[in-house]
């Protein structure tokens, strides 16, 4: 009976986060909303800073000019295009899917995926208590193959 | 365990795959070679001016004519060291149909007179009091210098002090410009 409140529970309070997600990004402010947009692009005179964390007079210009377009009721597709259409695509904080620019967000994935293939693979192999084979090219000394193994083998039986 | 090799195969094989195709895809692709500024070839933003004058200009007044738009602060030393040559070079094409226009940006005004009074201010130079135009055109830091042909178009930009023989080279890309010159330019 407790599992069953506690899982009960765990889904009410998950539920309230899914539903109240949508409801609390409608109440951004306009500050919210630079915020958020001079976070996706980077300061073109700053090192690895974002517009939101620049000081720079330039990365301040933005904002302002951020401030003003979301106040005429521009979008924020619309402004990131601005952005890009006078800074290029360098400007972006994360790189567009496009060109060669999709192995960088294809690849995370697909080693994930691939790694977790692999791990499962191995504890397959280790649960079916299967061990992994050695190379059959690989040349092994076995006692039979000894010559000199098997002749104190037969020395020794020889003696019993 | 004969069908976990064959997957394993095949896993490796899809990863291969991706790499080359992507890697095809990015190298033979039919995309832009980076310019100097994504504004190069497109219509230059326009801009009101207020002039340390005292009057207003306009860029959209100034079609038909060949313009250097340079932007620059006092505290910014390149600016110095290249504003002999943009005096010069402005004596020298002021009876042609090209215009200079310096863009005062990240500055006092008091300190941009006092520039100006030391390094010279014959041709227009003013400020931008909603400061976007150094937006607008994508500027990263001073000097930076746009040349915008008869038609309204950017035809080039330059980073860093410029010299006599810059400034030449760029006006005169500029005032021999046609539009089909630059398209056709964009395409290679």
């Amino acid at each position: 009976m407790r599992w069953l409140s506690l899982y009960f529970l765990t889904l009410a309070i998950l539920g309230s986060l899914i539903f109240a997600e949508p409801l609390l990004s409608q109440e951004k402010t306009l500050d919210d909303q630079v915020n958020e947009i001079s976070n996706s692009l980077l300061c073109p005179v700053c090192q690895g800073q974002s517009v939101a964390q620049s000081n720079s007079n330039l990365a301040n210009d933005m904002r302002q000019v951020i401030r003003k377009k979301l106040q005429e009721g521009q979008t924020r597709d619309e402004i990131v295009a601005y952005f890009v259409s006078t800074y290029g695509e360098t400007i972006l904080g994360a790189p567009p899917a496009k060109g060669a620019n999709w192995l960088l967000w294809i690849l995370p994935g697909l080693t994930i995926v691939f790694g977790l293939f692999g791990i499962g693979i191995f504890l397959y192999r280790a649960g079916s208590g299967k061990e992994i084979k050695p190379d059959k090219t690989e040349k092994t000394e076995s006692r039979s193959d000894n010559k000199y193994l098997d002749k104190i083998d037969e020395e020794l039986k020889d003696d019993s | 365990m004969k069908f976990l090799r064959t997957a394993n195969s095949i896993v490796v094989f899809i990863v291969i795959l991706v790499f080359i195709v992507l890697l095809g895809y990015s190298l033979f692709s039919n995309e832009e070679a980076p310019k100097t500024s994504p504004l190069i070839g497109k219509k230059a933003p326009d801009f009101t001016l207020n002039l340390f004058d005292g009057t207003d200009l306009t860029l959209s007044d100034l079609r038909g004519k060949t313009v250097l738009l340079n932007f620059w602060a006092s505290w910014c030393m390149p600016c110095r060291q290249e504003a002999r040559a943009l005096e010069d070079s402005w004596q020298r094409y002021k009876d042609e149909d090209v215009v200079f226009i310096g863009v005062n940006v990240w500055d006092n005004s008091s300190n941009a007179r006092s520039y100006m009074n030391n390094f010279g201010g014959a041709y227009p130079h003013g400020i931008d009091p909603e400061e976007e135009i150094q937006v607008d055109y994508g500027v990263g830091g001073v000097p930076e210098t746009y040349f915008i042909n008869s038609s309204g178009l950017v035809r080039d930009k330059f980073t860093g002090p410029l010299t006599e023989q810059i400034i030449d080279y760029f006006v005169t890309r500029a005032m021999e410009d046609t539009d089909n010159n630059i398209k056709d330019e964009n395409i290679q």
